[in-house]
């Protein structure tokens, strides 16, 4: 396996300031990986590091196999990077502006160009200046996605868009994900949640998870149980259960390692025989709230 | 005024996702609905990996395995330089059937028991889930 992107023990500070400790982040070759957050959790400082635009404190980050503050055009020229608020020269038209970036790479697909200029609307001889703010976003990732990049970094890309310039934006990204790596943040689970291959949560600079969607849905269920009189009052819980609530005989819990017949082993190893028990699949955002909970309660 | 935009990216199923299932199976689910209830017939195109990826905002890799498993199960069929179509009617075989009428039968048999229905609620149920989707495929208009 390889990985597009890859950090180890990634700090940074600002003015003594914690904004992202420790991260590790592995971003898997094709894959669309999710950084979530809410708003100063650090995806951005975190990104602007991949990007050689800042400098680390301490910790190293890899792109596309080279150390991030060694990157250079040859680099550079197979990424794609798309910021909220990213500064554009806006005295260029989109036409002029597209042309202009040309030069500057080799895998320059003008057929691709145009065709994302059709499916984005997009005025050739408008001045950027003159966009909206969802037109200048289309803009920039038409640029950025013309010269096919192998590796997509896309900060935010849909804050304070409608949703109609969101899905023009994701129409636009997905089928460049068939070629190039992925790696794409927002502070909102469900503009994303439909198309993401890996999802990482970084709270207060901290990375509290980073797994395969398809994993985490399926390992994580909300588990009621009847009790039938006898269970022990102060039951060794089994590892894993999260938010545990007990009032008499019926137990909630939140089960951060589900595994059908094992959970049901596990249960009645704990409680001897039950009246009745149900897991249920929990929606991407519950599961969400309990990690990032449990993880404000551990620091 | 209203004006059409007239693709080749309609998908001719809808998915509304809900939390809990893999947008996987909720895909396949949506598609075999519309095989079985008419609203795609045999012959008639199926959406590209692309198509369907790009439409529902599904992850390319997720609309690959959805074409692949509808292909194995043998609703749709790949034809070479003409693309994905929906199969003739598939015989089912022996092991599907006795997958519905034994597991999955019973599995709803319990459920309904345990909620206190009786056989006619069912049946009755039943019957008009059956009518529903026959009633979609006789009321589109026929085709050349």
């Amino acid at each position: 396996m390889s990985w597009p992107i890859r950090t180890e023990n990634l700090s940074k500070t600002f003015r003594g300031v914690a904004a992202i400790t420790d991260l590790n982040l592995q971003v898997p070759e094709k894959g669309i990986y999710g950084l979530i957050g809410p708003s100063g959790a650090g995806k951005t400082t975190a990104i602007r590091i991949l990007m050689n635009i800042i400098r680390a404190r301490s910790g190293r980050a890899e792109v596309l196999g080279v150390d991030s503050t060694r990157l250079s055009p040859r680099e550079l020229a197979s990424i794609g990077y798309v910021a909220d608020g990213q500064d554009l020269p806006g005295w260029m038209t989109v036409e002029y502006f597209l042309s202009y970036l040309k030069p500057f790479y080799p895998t320059w697909d003008d057929s691709l160009a145009a065709e994302l200029l059709r499916e984005f609307d997009l005025p050739r001889d408008r001045k950027l200046s003159h966009l909206s703010h969802g037109m200048r976003m289309k803009a920039a990732l038409a640029s950025s996605l013309a010269y096919r990049p192998r590796l997509l970094i896309l900060d935010e890309p849909f804050t304070g868009l409608d949703p109609l310039v969101r899905d023009e934006l994701i129409e636009g990204i997905l089928p460049a994900s068939e070629h190039a790596t992925i790696l794409i943040s927002s502070h909102d689970l469900n503009d994303i949640e439909s198309f993401i291959s890996h999802v990482g949560y970084l709270d207060r600079g901290r990375l509290l998870f980073s797994e395969q969607m398809t994993a985490l849905a399926g390992r994580f269920r909300e588990i009621e149980i009847v009790l039938d009189g006898g269970a022990p009052s102060q039951p060794a819980w089994p590892a894993g259960w999260m938010n545990i609530e007990r009032s008499g005989d019926l137990v909630r819990c939140v089960d951060s390692q589900f595994e059908g017949g094992r959970t049901l082993t596990e249960i009645h190893r704990v409680f001897g025989e039950v009246r009745h028990v149900e897991a249920r699949p929990m929606p991407l955002r519950a599961i969400f709230v309990t990690l990032a909970k449990a993880a404000r309660k551990e620091a | 005024m209203c004006t059409v935009r007239y693709s080749t990216h309609v998908i001719p199923f809808r998915v509304s996702f809900r939390p809990g299932v893999s947008i996987y199976e909720q895909v396949v689910y949506a598609a075999k609905k519309a095989i079985v209830s008419g609203q795609l017939r045999p012959g008639d195109a199926f959406p590209s990996v692309r198509a369907l990826s790009k439409e529902l905002k599904i992850n390319p890799n997720t609309a690959h395995k959805v074409v692949t498993e509808l292909t194995a199960e043998g609703l749709l069929e790949v034809l070479p330089g003409i693309g994905t179509t929906v199969a003739s009617a598939p015989s089912s075989t022996a092991a599907e059937r006795k997958r519905l009428l034994g597991g999955e039968l019973e599995h709803l048999v319990v459920e309904a028991k345990k909620i206190g229905l009786d056989l006619d609620d069912v049946l009755s149920a039943v019957a008009e889930h059956w009518n529903a989707l026959r009633d979609k495929e006789s009321k589109e208009p026929a085709r050349a």
